[in-house]
């Protein structure tokens, strides 16, 4: 039976889809049966990032109004063809398409077939949020260390609790160490003393990240891409298994911080 | 940048911990629903209330604020008062 598990933010462009198809491919790449589905309707993307865009025949709201097979519109993954798909959004109908009982009732059928249902939210905190958090068993809010994405977090952990979801977890994307080592960027411990959830992983800015999205890949293949461990140590954890945090300190010596120093000064 | 900082006397805050505390308050507001002007007028009828009974030096000095415990957030009012040695 597998487990539901919605990646959601409150505030657009943190990271989720990228965190999806990160946690997917990673979660494929250890033999687990994965499919991933995008609630995002009228601004599919997860398509794009995993590099499937070609393929889409079928769409979650022709599973959802009968027009094919719940089969039929999965794509093949094929990186990991017999154990990884994507449920692609609808990118011509909007939201009110699809209700939170129809999304329980395919997350229904496919948990017999998967360990592992992963649904990438749209932002905001109407329909499409509440589609995409109505079949989870797990939920993963994603932020970035700054203020406005914080407080959208913080709101997000509210209507969690709200919709009766218990002990959603929390990703900390983006972290510029730089810029954390010289007082720039709030740090992991001050988001999550202020969110007040626990932690599942922290996610260093990465450039690996819109190159292999350019190419339709994802960075947990590539075996230099910090980013891509980060996620694939979140995959880990979401395994049961006990993974150290990355340290991304970057270690500043004296020049550095003399020239941080004269910059940041004002 | 610890010691370089106290060598040259560097005082002010980071920017990150200026966004910490603003992002404190701000999430204490969120939750309660309370908005800065209520909370003004709030503060407002609480001095009212509190002149009736003792005496207020500095009415500019009342500072009534919202800040984030462990389990609860406290709205927390210091109110400064006069020392009058008349009986």
């Amino acid at each position: 039976m597998a487990q539901v598990i919605t990646i959601t933010s409150g505030k657009g462009g943190v990271g989720k889809t990228t965190t999806t198809a990160n946690l997917a491919t990673s979660l494929a790449m250890q033999g687990q049966r994965v499919v991933a589905i995008d609630a995002d309707i009228g601004l599919r993307n997860l398509d794009v990032v995993m590099g499937l865009e070609n393929r889409i025949v079928y769409d979650l709201v022709d599973v959802v109004e009968g027009r094919c097979r719940t089969r039929q519109a999965l794509i093949k993954d094929k990186r990991f063809p017999d154990n990884l798909f994507l449920l692609p959004a609808a990118q011509t109908r909007d939201k009110d398409a699809v209700t939170p009982d129809d999304m329980i009732a395919l997350c229904n059928e496919l948990r017999r077939e998967f360990d592992f249902i992963l649904i990438d939210s749209p932002a905001g905190i109407e329909g499409g949020f509440k589609n995409a958090i109505a079949p989870a068993d797990h939920i993963l809010i994603v932020t970035t260390p700054e203020m406005s994405a914080v407080r959208d977090a913080d709101r997000i952990v509210g209507l969690v609790e709200a919709y009766e979801k218990s002990n959603p977890k929390l990703i900390i994307n983006r972290i510029k160490a730089r810029m954390v080592a010289r007082g720039d960027m709030m740090d992991t411990p001050d988001v999550v003393e202020i969110l007040a959830i626990d932690l599942v992983g922290i996610v260093p800015d990465d450039e690996s990240i819109v190159i292999s999205t350019n190419r339709g890949e994802v960075a947990v293949l590539d075996r230099d891409s910090m980013a891509g461990k980060a996620y694939n140590n979140i995959a880990n954890r979401l395994l049961g298994h006990d993974i150290p945090f990355l340290v991304l300190d970057e270690k500043q010596g004296l020049w550095a911080q003399l020239v941080n120093m004269f910059r940041t000064r004002r | 940048m610890g010691f370089l900082d106290n060598l040259f006397g560097r005082k002010q805050p980071t920017s990150s911990s200026v966004a910490k505390e603003r992002l404190l308050t701000v999430l204490v507001h969120d939750r309660v629903h309370l908005s800065p002007h209520d909370m003004d007028e709030m503060k407002r009828e609480i001095i009212a209330v509190i002149e009736r009974y003792v005496e207020v030096t500095n009415p500019e000095a009342i500072e009534v604020t919202l800040t984030r415990g462990e389990a609860t957030d406290h709205l927390k009012a210091d109110i400064p008062l006069g020392r009058s040695r008349q009986q």
